[in-house]
């Protein structure tokens, strides 16, 4: 056996080994690949998130119109503007339609949007309003279903990073289906009609 | 010699202080004007907002603001919403045009000033110091209040669309070279 043989084998059972390595790591290394693309078909469904009072879960909302928007405290500008209008229609609802509706506030920007600022942050819009985020995985499984999709873009602000983000306020219905997605800027006045046509029907 | 030598310097001078009042006479700051403006007050946690405004140029120059500046916050930066299908991409830019006779809104959802890292909340009542640099060179120096976003119940009597807009009100504005 001469030198070339030797280095053949040691070359090929370095490449097996590396692979054998590489497909045995722990999953959870890799990166959390972001729902950078909104779904053409969201399906929604029960998720668990955290806000400052502990776990969030959705199926504790049956029963309820919940109000979704995505996004996070650093946005100057699309996030309070949809969040207002949110607001707005919470505003004009009756307590005893209060009783039924659930705002909820979900940062996808973990990183930097802790649950304490989360909660002063929501309840500013409203006071029934809540302040959720997650870890990056429950994140990003959670928006993938109901399509809300997020990418984070480095360096183009001195503040920082920031977060390219769909806008919009999706809609579940009190039997916990994902019943309609509002588009950016959907006037409080449509909201409202939306979420009343769920409470009358139920 | 020596006549020719402080003719010349006569010449330049009278040279500089012609280009000089010119400028004085017209530029940016000068010719465009200032309406509308507003600072969106903060939800508490929130470091970042942003000042709209109409800028309104009534002059045959076509002008840009190519900055903005400020103490208020840690950085002040002219930026940009792009709805990429659905997708908002808020992006920092080099200017805003304004054209000849005509006048550019900054407002939600579209061209704004971006104002990172507020010293302070952004309260209404307050007013933020701000000034524009346009291409010339020229500063326009504004002091813009701070308004709450209407979060109340829908007034029915108002068209819909104007909800989330504070009311339109003029200001008085400084001017700076």
């Amino acid at each position: 056996m001469n030198k070339l043989h030797i280095a053949i084998i040691v070359l090929t059972l370095g490449i097996v080994l590396g692979w054998i390595a590489s497909t045995l790591m722990p999953t959870s290394d890799k990166p959390i690949a972001l729902p950078n693309v909104i779904a053409s078909a969201p399906t929604g469904g029960d998720f668990s998130l955290t806000s400052a009072d502990g776990a969030f879960r959705l199926k504790d909302y049956r029963g309820k119109v919940v109000l979704i928007y995505f996004g996070y405290t650093f946005c100057s500008d699309i996030c309070p503007t949809n969040l207002a209008l949110m607001s707005q229609a919470l505003n004009s609802m009756t307590d005893d339609e209060l009783t039924q509706v659930q705002g909820l506030f979900v940062s996808v920007d973990p990183e930097r949007d802790k649950v304490a600022t989360l909660k002063k942050y929501a309840q500013h819009f409203h006071e029934t309003m809540q302040g959720l985020t997650g870890s990056p995985a429950e994140l990003a499984e959670m928006a993938t279903r109901y399509g809300a999709a997020y990418r984070k873009v480095e360096g183009e602000s001195e503040g920082g990073y920031l977060v390219d983000h769909s806008s919009n306020t999706y809609i579940i219905a009190p039997d916990g289906s994902l019943h309609a997605i509002l588009p950016h800027a959907t006037p409080a006045q449509e909201i409202l009609k939306v979420t009343r046509k769920l409470l009358a029907e139920s | 010699m020596k006549k020719q030598l402080s003719k010349s310097i006569i010449m330049a001078s009278a040279l500089m202080l012609a280009s000089f009042s010119g400028s004085l006479l017209a530029d940016a700051a000068g010719d465009i004007s200032v309406s509308d403006a507003y600072v969106r007050a903060t939800a508490p946690g929130q470091a970042n907002s942003a000042a709209f405004m109409t800028l309104n140029n009534g002059s045959m120059h076509a002008y840009s603001v190519v900055d903005a500046e400020g103490h208020a916050a840690k950085a002040v930066e002219l930026h940009t919403h792009i709805n990429d299908k659905g997708m908002m991409k808020m992006r920092r830019i080099d200017k805003i045009d304004v054209p000849a006779h005509g006048n550019v809104m900054l407002k939600p959802g579209g061209h704004h000033v971006m104002l990172i890292g507020l010293k302070q909340a952004a309260t209404e009542g307050d007013s933020i110091h701000l000034s524009l640099v346009f291409n010339d060179g020229s500063k326009k120096m504004i002091n813009v209040p701070v308004k709450n976003m209407q979060m109340g119940a829908m007034d029915h009597s108002k068209d819909e669309h104007d909800m989330h807009k504070p009311a339109p009100k003029k200001m008085d504005h400084g001017h700076m070279h």
